[in-house]
C-alpha cells in the first residue's frame, strides 16, 4: 500500500511530459536537506580529526631509569627518584612535606609495580611524562615543510606526526601551555557531576512517569504536572544556570562545588527522562495490567511487580540518552562555577571541579592555535563517550525488545 | 477503564507508595517555582537601581563602564538577528526534510533517517560552536573579506543545522497525522505525488507546522553555547550580519565567568536579562501550544 502510494501507476497519469519531470526533480530536492546535513557532519569530524593530529618537536627525557625492591611504600620510592634525578635532600624533604607539591609529584609521577625488570622481578618503576613537546605546527604546514624541521632539530629532539590525543591527555590537568594540557581533571569532573545528577534525576523522573501513567490518567493534578513538564522542557538550559547561581550556590551556600552542579544538572535531565519513561510504561499493554486486577492484585503490585519491569529496558534506554545529553551541557555549568581554572582532580562532592565541554569551550576561547587543537582532541573524547553510550541504548534497545 | 476508577485503598502500603511518588513528581513543580522566585527576586533588585524604561529602550549595554546603561536593545537585537539567519536555513531545509520523511520515505528509510537526525541532536552544542568558529568563518571570510572573527552569520548557519531536527521531526509528526484518505482523493482526481505534497498534506500540517517553526525559534532564541563561541561578546545595535554583536545567552555566559562582586547591579544585571529570555521562550512555547490547539484541523 505505501509503495503503492509513493509511486503510483503510470498509467493512471496523463502524458503530460512536464508534470513528470517536476515530480522527480521535487523529490530529488527534497533529499537535498538530508545530504547537506550529513555532508556537515562529515566536515566536522573532519576537521575535529585533521586538528588533533600535529607535526610536533619532542624532546625525549632519559630519566634515571632506576627501578626500587618491592615492599617500599609509594612516598620512599618517590624520594630515592628524586634524589636519583639530582635534587638535594632538604629539597625532597620540603616537596614531600607540603601538600600541594606532593600532590603534583604524584599526578606527575606514578609509581607502578612491574612484573619483570632489568633488575629482576617485581620491582618498582617510577614512569611519568617522558616525552615533552617543545614546539607544535598544524598537520598542512608541518608536512609542508617537513625536511626543513627536520633539519633544524636540536640535541635529544625528534619530528614526530603526532596525535593530541594520547594516553597522558587523558590523564593530564589542564595547564596554561597548550603542549601540557590534559583534560583529566574535566573527565573525573564530568564523572562526579554526571553521576550525582543522575542519582537524582532518576527517581523523580521515573516517580513522576509512574504517578502520570499509572495513578493519575486524569483529573487536575496530571493536568498540572503535564504543563509543567512542557513548560521546563522549553526552558533554555542556561536559565537553570541563573536558578542554579541562585540557589544552590548562592542561597544554599554550596559554592562552586560539584554537589551544585549536580543539583542544577539534575534538574535539567528530569524532563527528558519523564518522557523516556513515559514512552516505556504507555508501551506495556493493558491487558498485563487488567490481568494482574483479575487475580486479585492492589495497585501498587499490578505497578512495581507486572508495569514496571515489562518498562525496565525502555526506561534504561531512556536513562541513557538522558546521560548523553548531559554530558554535553556546557552552559548552565558555567553559570555555577565550572568556568574556573582548576588543576586538581576533585575529591568529593563539595571539590571544585571542570567538566568536558566547559574544558573544551575555555581551549576555544583561548583564541591560540594550539589550543584549537587541544579543544579538537577534547572533542573526540566527548564524541567517543557520547559513541558508546548511543550504542550501549542501541545495544540495551534491540537486545531486550519484546513483542506483546 | 473501569477497572481504574476502584475506590482508593486505605492500605498503608498502598498510601504510602502513592504519596512518595507524588512527593517525587512535586520537585518539578518546586523547580518551576525555584526559577520564577529566584530570577523575580534578584530582577527586583535589579529594578530598584534601574529603570524600566531605561532597560526597554536605552540604545546601549554597557554594564561595566564607568558610567553604566542598562539597555536591552543591542542583547535582543542581536539574539533575533542570529536566530532570524538560523531560521532561515532551518526553516526550508526542516521543512523539505519533513515532507520527504512523511511523503516519499519508505518505513525502513524513515527508520534510518530518524535515527540519523537522533545523532544531530546528540551533538553537544560547545561542538558546534567550536566548528562555527574555526571552521566556517575562516570560510565565509574568503567570500565575504570584511566579516569579523566573531558574527553572527556563521554562529546562524551553524546554528540552523543544529536545529534542523526539531523543526523536521515536529512537521513530519504533523503532517504523518493527516488522514491517508485525502491523500487517496486527490490522487483519484489525478494529482501528482508533489501537488498532493504541496497542496493536499502541507495545508493541513499546517498548524503543526507552524508549531515547529515557533519551537525551533524558541530553541534558537535559547542557545547558548554557539553564539558565546563563535558570534562574540560584544552588544551592538545593528542588524549587519558581519559586525560581532551579543546575545542574551552569551551576554548571561560572559558576565557569570567574569568577576562580577555579588550584590552590584551588573550582577543582577545577569538575572534582568535571565529573566528576559525566560519570558520570551515561555511564551514562545505557550503560543505554539495554542497554536497547535486552536488552529488544529478535524478530519473524519
Amino acid at each position: 500500500m505505501n509503495k503503492t502510494l509513493a509511486q503510483p501507476p503510470q498509467e493512471a497519469f496523463g502524458t503530460d511530459p512536464w508534470k513528470t519531470r517536476i515530480d522527480r526533480t521535487f523529490a530529488r530536492a527534497l533529499v537535498l536537506p538530508l545530504i547537506l546535513s550529513i555532508g556537515l557532519l562529515i566536515l566536522l569530524l573532519g576537521d575535529t580529526l585533521y586538528r588533533s593530529v600535529s607535526v610536533q618537536v619532542v624532546r625525549a627525557d632519559e630519566g634515571p631509569g632506576k627501578t626500587y625492591p618491592f615492599g617500599l611504600s609509594a612516598s620512599e620510592v618517590l624520594k630515592q627518584e628524586l634524589l636519583a634525578r639530582g635534587y638535594t635532600e632538604e629539597e625532597v624533604k620540603a616537596l614531600l612535606q607540603d601538600p600541594t607539591e606532593r600532590r603534583v609529584l604524584f599526578l606527575q609521577n606514578r609509581v607502578e609495580l612491574m612484573w619483570n625488570t632489568q633488575d629482576g622481578p617485581f620491582r618498582y618503576v617510577v614512569t611519568g611524562l617522558r616525552d615533552e613537546r617543545v614546539e607544535d605546527f598544524s598537520l598542512a604546514e608541518g608536512l609542508r615543510r617537513w625536511n626543513e624541521l627536520k633539519a633544524g632539530l636540536g640535541e635529544g629532539e625528534r619530528l614526530v606526526l603526532n596525535p593530541w590525543l594520547d594516553q597522558s591527555f587523558l590523564t593530564r590537568t589542564p595547564s596554561r601551555s597548550p603542549l601540557t594540557a590534559g583534560i583529566g581533571v574535566a573527565i573525573w569532573g564530568t564523572v562526579w557531576v554526571l553521576s550525582l545528577a543522575l542519582l537524582i534525576a532518576i527517581p523523580v523522573g521515573i516517580g513522576t512517569a509512574i504517578l502520570l501513567e499509572e495513578y493519575l490518567r486524569e483529573g487536575t493534578l496530571n493536568r498540572i504536572l503535564e504543563v509543567n513538564l512542557r513548560n521546563l522542557a522549553g526552558v533554555p538550559s542556561i536559565v537553570y544556570g541563573l536558578l542554579g547561581l541562585a540557589i544552590f550556590v548562592r542561597e544554599l551556600g554550596l559554592g562552586p562545588t560539584i554537589l551544585a552542579a549536580a543539583l542544577t544538572l539534575g534538574l535539567l535531565g528530569i524532563p527528558v527522562i519523564v518522557v523516556t519513561s513515559r514512552e516505556a510504561l504507555r508501551a506495556v499493554p493493558e491487558s498485563l495490567r487488567q490481568a494482574a486486577f483479575a487475580l486479585g492484585a492492589t495497585r501498587r503490585q499490578v505497578v512495581f511487580r507486572v508495569v514496571v519491569p515489562a518498562a525496565l529496558p525502555g526506561m534504561v534506554t531512556g536513562v541513557i540518552l538522558s546521560a548523553a545529553r548531559l554530558i554535553g551541557e556546557a552552559a548552565p555549568l558555567l553559570l555555577v562555577g565550572a568556568a574556573a581554572y582548576v588543576p586538581f582532580f576533585p575529591s568529593g562532592p563539595m571539590s571544585e571541579y571542570t567538566v568536558i565541554p566547559v574544558q573544551i569551550y575555555l581551549w576555544v576561547s583561548m583564541n591560540i592555535p594550539e589550543f584549537a587543537r587541544v579543544a579538537a582532541a577534547g572533542i573526540l573524547v566527548m564524541l567517543l563517550a557520547l559513541s558508546g553510550l548511543y550504542l550501549l541504548a542501541l545495544y540495551l534497545r534491540n537486545r531486550f525488545r519484546r513483542e506483546w | 477503564m473501569e477497572i481504574l476508577k476502584q475506590r482508593p485503598s486505605r492500605n498503608p502500603k498502598e498510601v504510602l507508595t502513592f504519596a512518595l511518588l507524588v512527593l517525587l513528581s512535586s520537585v518539578t513543580l518546586f523547580t518551576t517555582l525555584g526559577v520564577i522566585l529566584s530570577l523575580i527576586g534578584d530582577v527586583a533588585q535589579f529594578f530598584r537601581r534601574v529603570p524600566l524604561l531605561e532597560f526597554l529602550l536605552a540604545p546601549e549595554w554597557t554594564p561595566l563602564f564607568d558610567e553604566p546603561r542598562y539597555g536591552i536593545s543591542p542583547l535582543i537585537a542581536g539574539t533575533f538577528l542570529v536566530t532570524f539567519i538560523a531560521l532561515l536555513v532551518a526553516v526550508p531545509l526542516g521543512l523539505a526534510l519533513a515532507i520527504y520523511l512523511s511523503e516519499y520515505a519508505s518505513g525502513p528509510a524513515r527508520a534510518r533517517i530518524k535515527g540519523t537526525l537522533e545523532l544531530f541532536e546528540g551533538i553537544p552544542t560547545v561542538v558546534f560552536g567550536y566548528f562555527a568558529l574555526l571552521f566556517v568563518t575562516p570560510l565565509l571570510q574568503r567570500f565575504i573579506p570584511d566579516l569579523n572573527i566573531f558574527n553572527p552569520l556563521s554562529a546562524g548557519l551553524v546554528m540552523g543545522f543544529a536545529i534542523i531536527p526539531y523543526i523536521s521531526n515536529v512537521a513530519a509528526d504533523a503532517m504523518e497525522s493527516v488522514p491517508r484518505s485525502i491523500r487517496e482523493a486527490a490522487y483519484a482526481l489525478g494529482a501528482r505525488p508533489y501537488e498532493v505534497a504541496l497542496r493536499v498534506v502541507f495545508p493541513a500540517a499546517i498548524s503543526g507546522i507552524i508549531a515547529a517553526i515557533i519551537l525551533a525559534t524558541s530553541r534558537a532564541i535559547g542557545e547558548t553555547m554557539i553564539v558565546a563561541i563563535a558570534a562574540g561578546q560584544r552588544p551592538a545595535l545593528t542588524l549587519d550580519p558581519r559586525e560581532t554583536i551579543a546575545t542574551m545567552t552569551s551576554y548571561i555566559v560572559q558576565a557569570a565567568t567574569g568577576d562580577q562582586p555579588t550584590g552590584s547591579t551588573a550582577f543582577y544585571a545577569l538575572f534582568a536579562v535571565g529573566f528576559t529570555l525566560f519570558l520570551l521562550t515561555l511564551l514562545l512555547n505557550i503560543l505554539a501550544q495554542y497554536v497547535v490547539e486552536r488552529y488544529r484541523e478535524r478530519y473524519e
